[in-house]
C-alpha cells in the first residue's frame, strides 16, 4: 500500500471538493429569485421581537412586525406630529384628560370581528394591567360602537402619546391563551404563522383591506432575525435580505458594498449626574463639579475620533428637533483648566470616585476609556460594573449608581422630561425632588400651547444651567438597504431609530 | 453486559438530573428582572410582581424545578417566558437544524479522520507531519473564524453559497446542502480526531500480531482496514463521543455567524435574557443526545474490547 504525493493530496483536498460540489448543485440557496419589485420585502432584525406578539407596552425599535400586524387609533411621527390611522378623528378635551375616538366604519380584524369600541377598550385593558403606572386609572365611554373617551382622572402632558402607542386587536383574540403566539390584529399586514420559524424568520401576508393599503406596496413581507451584525450585513451584500440597521462601526464597508445607506440623527449620549443634592455623591451636590465634568470633555473630539463623524456634539439634553431645544451656544466649551479651576473653588481638587454600570453590546461603552482619562485629571475615579441578565435593567434603575453614562431620546420633550428630568422618571435614577421643574411641570400639565413651550425651554435652561447632565453627542442611526429593490424617501419613526413599515416604497 | 448497560442507565439518569438541576439553580431568582425585561423600562412594581405571578416566578425553587420535571412525562416543556411560543414547538423547529449540522459533520469527521489518521501512522514521514500540522491547525483556529472567512470567500467575494440561512430539506435538498456546507465546514475543521486514530493505530501496527498476520500473507489493506483499525477502534469511539460534547458547542457559534434558526441560536439568545424554559429545553436535549452518544461509544466500545467491560 503505497502511496503518491498527488495522491496524497486528492485524500487532503477530498473534503473541499465535496463541499464545492455541494455548492455547484445548490445554485444560490434561498436567496430570493427576483420577480416584481413588490412582491416580496425581507427585512433583517438584530433582535427577535421582544415580548412575542403581544400587545403590551414594547420596545419600538425593530419592532415592524408589530407595526404590520396591529393598528393604532393614531400614529406619532417625528417632531411631536400625529396622524390617524384606527381612528378616523379624535377630540382631546381642554383639560387634556380624555380622547375621545371616532373609529372608521367597516374596518375588521383578520378573525372578521370589526374593530370598534368594545375592542378598543378590551385593547386598553391590557395596558391597565402591564403599564399600569400610565394607565391603570383610565376609564371608558361609548356612546356608540364606532366612538370611545378614554380618560385619565389627572391632566396628561403626554396623552396623545399615550393613546398612540396602544395597539388594538381583537377581544376575541385577547382573551384567548395564544395572545402573544398568534396575532389577530387589522394592521397592513396579517401573520403567517404556517410559513412563520417563531424567533427566526415572521412571514405576513398583505391585508387588502386595511384603510391605507396602498402605502404599504409589498405583497408579503418577510423580517428574519439576524443577531448577528456581520451576518446580517452579509446577509444585505449578498441580496438575502434588502435592509437592516447598521452600526457606525461598519458604514464604511456598507458604502462600500454599493449599498443605499439612510441615517438618522436621534438620541443624546449623556452622564446623568442625578445626585444633584449630593446625598451619595457629596461633590456632585456642587454645581461647580457638575459644570467642571461638563467641561472637561472635549465632544467635539469625541465626535471625530470615537464616533468616526457619525454623530454630533451636543450640550442640551433634548433631541435636536425638541420643542425645548434653546438657541444658544455650548455654555460649557472643552477647557481643561476652568474645569480643574472649578473643582478647586468647590474644594473638591482631589476628586472623588463613582461607578458606571455597563451592558454589553451598548455601542457608547467605547467612550469609556476617554472617560476615564478625562475624568483622572479632575482626580475623579471611574470605577465599571458589568451588568448582564434579565435584571441588568432593574440594577441600572435601582438608583445603585447614581452616575449612569447611557444614550435616551424620546420622540418630545414633554416625554424626554418625564423620563429624565422629572423626579418620578426612570432614568433619573435617584428620584431627587426639584420645586423648580416639579412647578414647570405643573405648568405644562395645565398650561394651553404657549405656556406648554415656555416652561419646556424654561426647564431645559434650568438644567443647564445646573448642569444635571454632561451631554455629549447625538449619533446617527444607520440603515442600509438595497436601492435597486428598496426606495426610502423619509424616516418617520418618532423616535428616529430607523424606518418604518410605511417608509419602504 | 446487561449490568454493564444497566450500569451506565443509571449512570446517564444521575446526570441528567445533576446537570439540569443545576442548570435551573444558576438560572434561578431572575423573576423580577425577567418580569421587568418583558414589561419595559418603566414598569412599576406592582405590574412586576403580578407578571411574576403570572408566569409562576415567584414560587420556590424546587416547585418551579419539579412542576418543569414533572411537564417532561406530559410533554409540557412551558412557554418562552418572552414569545410565549411553546418550548417543545421551538425545539421542534430548531433540533433538526442542529442535528442536520452535528450528523453531517459527525460522518464527516469519522470518515476523515480515520482516513488521515490510518494515513499517517502507517505512512509516517511526510505524510504524518502534513496530517499532524492540519489537525493541529484545525484545533487551533475558533470555529468562528473559519466561518467569517468562509463567509467572505465564498458567499460575499464569491457567491457561490448562501452567506447565512437555513433550507429545510423537505423544500429544497439542494438548497438544504448548500445552506449546511459552510457551516458543516466551520464545525468540521476544529473537531478532526485525526490524531486520537493515529496514535491507536501507530500502537497496534507494532504489536506482534499484525506481524503474525503480515506472515500469513494476508494483504495489507486488510491488515490494516480489517485488523488493526478494529483493533484501535476503541479510543477512537470515545473520542468520537467527546467530539459530539465540542460540536455542541461549536453550533452555538456557527449558528449565529450564519444566521441559522437552531437550538444553538435559541440557546445563546434564551440564556441571555433568562428565559429558564427555552434554557432547559435545550439543556434538556443536549444532555439526552450527549448521553445517548456516550452511551453508544462504551457499548461499542464494550462490544469491541471486552476489557472495557470489566471497568
Amino acid at each position: 500500500m503505497r502511496i503518491s504525493k498527488r495522491r496524497a493530496l486528492a485524500i487532503v483536498a477530498a473534503p473541499a471538493a465535496l463541499a464545492l460540489a455541494l455548492a455547484g448543485c445548490a445554485g444560490g440557496g434561498d436567496q430570493p429569485s427576483g420577480g416584481e419589485k413588490y412582491d416580496k420585502l425581507i427585512l433583517g432584525m438584530t433582535a427577535d421581537l421582544t415580548g412575542g406578539w403581544d400587545i403590551v407596552d414594547q420596545p419600538a425599535y425593530q419592532a415592524w412586525g408589530i407595526e404590520a400586524v396591529y393598528q393604532t387609533l393614531c400614529r406619532i411621527l417625528p417632531g411631536g406630529e400625529y396622524t390617524p390611522d384606527a381612528a378616523e378623528s379624535w377630540e382631546v378635551s381642554d383639560d387634556n384628560r380624555s380622547f375621545t375616538a371616532h373609529l372608521r366604519e367597516g374596518v375588521e380584524y383578520s378573525d372578521g370581528t370589526p374593530v370598534d369600541a368594545a375592542s378598543v377598550e378590551a385593547s386598553f385593558d391590557v395596558l391597565k394591567e402591564t403599564a399600569s403606572d400610565r394607565y391603570g386609572e383610565i376609564t371608558y365611554d361609548s356612546p356608540d360602537d364606532q366612538t370611545i373617551t378614554i380618560t385619565w382622572p389627572e391632566a396628561q402632558p403626554l396623552l396623545l402619546d399615550r393613546v398612540c402607542t396602544a395597539k388594538l386587536a381583537s377581544s376575541d383574540f385577547l382573551a384567548s391563551a395564544d395572545r402573544d403566539t398568534q396575532p389577530v390584529g387589522s394592521g397592513p399586514y396579517t401573520y403567517d404563522i404556517d410559513a412563520s420559524t417563531q424567533g427566526s424568520i415572521y412571514q405576513l401576508v398583505k391585508n387588502p383591506d386595511y384603510w391605507n393599503a396602498d402605502a404599504y406596496p409589498y405583497k408579503t413581507l418577510e423580517l428574519r432575525v439576524l443577531a448577528d451584525e456581520t451576518a446580517s450585513l452579509n446577509a444585505l451584500k449578498t441580496g438575502q435580505i434588502d435592509g437592516t440597521v447598521i452600526s457606525s462601526t461598519v458604514y464604511d464597508e456598507a458604502e462600500k458594498s454599493g449599498l443605499e445607506i439612510t441615517g438618522v440623527q436621534s438620541g443624546m449620549l449623556m452622564i446623568h449626574l442625578t445626585d444633584r443634592l449630593g446625598e451619595v455623591i457629596p461633590a456632585l451636590g456642587d454645581v461647580r463639579v457638575r459644570q467642571a465634568m461638563n467641561m472637561i470633555i472635549d465632544k467635539q473630539a469625541v465626535v471625530d475620533q470615537l464616533w468616526d463623524g457619525h454623530a454630533t456634539p451636543i450640550w442640551q439634553p433634548f433631541q435636536l428637533n425638541g420643542q425645548a431645544i434653546l438657541d444658544i451656544e455650548d455654555p460649557y466649551p472643552y477647557d481643561e483648566e476652568k474645569a480643574k479651576e472649578l473643582m478647586a473653588e468647590a474644594g473638591y481638587e482631589d476628586g472623588f470616585t463613582f461607578t458606571v454600570p455597563t451592558m454589553e453590546g451598548q455601542p457608547w461603552t467605547r467612550l469609556l476609556p476617554y472617560l476615564t482619562e478625562q475624568l483622572a485629571k479632575l482626580n475623579i475615579t471611574i470605577e465599571q460594573k458589568a451588568l448582564s441578565g434579565p435584571d441588568a435593567i432593574a440594577e441600572l434603575l435601582s438608583g445603585d449608581f447614581p452616575v449612569p453614562v447611557w444614550q435616551v431620546g424620546a420622540p418630545t420633550s414633554v416625554e424626554d422630561i418625564s423620563i429624565h428630568v422629572l423626579d418620578t422618571g426612570f432614568w433619573n435614577v435617584l428620584h431627587q425632588p426639584n420645586e423648580t421643574v416639579t412647578g414647570l411641570w405643573d405648568q405644562i400639565v395645565t398650561g394651553d400651547d404657549d405656556q406648554r413651550l415656555a416652561a419646556q425651554q424654561e426647564i431645559n435652561q434650568y438644567v443647564i444651567d445646573n448642569a444635571w447632565f454632561v451631554p455629549i453627542l447625538s449619533p446617527y442611526n444607520y440603515y442600509a438597504y438595497d436601492g435597486d429593490k428598496v426606495t426610502i424617501d423619509e424616516v418617520t419613526d418618532p423616535y428616529g431609530g430607523h424606518p418604518t413599515l410605511i417608509d419602504f416604497q | 453486559m446487561l449490568l454493564y448497560i444497566v450500569k451506565h442507565l443509571a449512570r446517564a439518569v444521575g446526570v441528567f438530573l445533576t446537570v439540569t438541576f443545576a442548570t435551573f439553580v444558576v438560572m434561578y431568582g431572575n423573576g423580577a428582572g425577567v418580569a421587568r425585561a418583558t414589561l419595559g423600562m418603566n414598569a412599576s412594581a406592582q405590574d412586576v410582581q403580578r407578571r411574576m405571578a403570572d408566569l409562576g416566578l415567584d414560587r420556590p425553587l424546587f416547585v418551579q424545578y419539579f412542576d418543569w420535571l414533572g411537564g417532561l412525562f406530559t410533554g409540557d416543556l412551558g412557554r418562552s417566558y418572552y414569545t410565549g411560543q411553546s418550548v417543545a414547538g421551538a425545539l421542534g423547529v430548531r433540533v433538526p437544524v442542529t442535528m442536520s449540522l452535528i450528523i453531517v459533520t459527525l460522518v464527516l469527521t469519522v470518515i476523515i479522520s480515520v482516513f488521515l489518521g490510518v494515513a499517517a501512522a502507517y505512512y509516517r514521514g511526510w505524510v504524518d507531519r502534513t496530517v499532524q500540522v492540519v489537525a493541529g491547525l484545525g484545533a487551533a483556529i475558533p470555529s468562528f473564524i473559519v466561518a467569517v472567512v468562509l463567509v467572505l470567500v465564498f458567499a460575499v467575494n464569491n457567491p457561490i453559497l448562501p452567506a447565512t440561512g437555513y433550507v429545510r430539506p423537505t423544500d429544497s435538498v439542494s438548497g438544504w446542502l448548500a445552506s449546511i456546507t459552510l457551516p458543516v465546514i466551520s464545525i468540521l475543521i476544529g473537531t478532526l480526531g485525526a490524531a486520537q486514530i493515529r496514535g491507536s493505530v501507530i500502537d497496534v501496527l507494532s504489536r506482534d500480531f499484525v506481524r503474525t498476520l503480515r506472515a500469513r500473507g494476508i494483504s495489507e489493506r486488510a491488515v490494516v482496514f480489517r485488523h488493526v483499525l478494529r483493533s484501535a477502534s476503541g479510543p477512537g469511539i470515545i473520542a468520537f463521543g467527546l467530539l459530539v460534547v465540542a460540536m455542541f458547542g461549536g453550533t452555538i457559534f456557527v449558528e449565529q455567524v450564519f444566521a441559522l434558526p437552531g437550538m444553538g441560536q435559541l440557546l445563546n439568545q434564551s440564556a441571555q435574557a433568562g428565559d429558564v424554559p427555552m434554557v432547559m429545553g435545550c439543556v434538556l436535549v443536549t444532555t439526552i443526545v450527549v448521553l445517548v452518544v456516550n452511551l453508544i461509544a462504551d457499548l461499542s466500545n464494550a462490544l469491541l474490547n471486552p476489557k472495557a467491560r470489566t471497568r
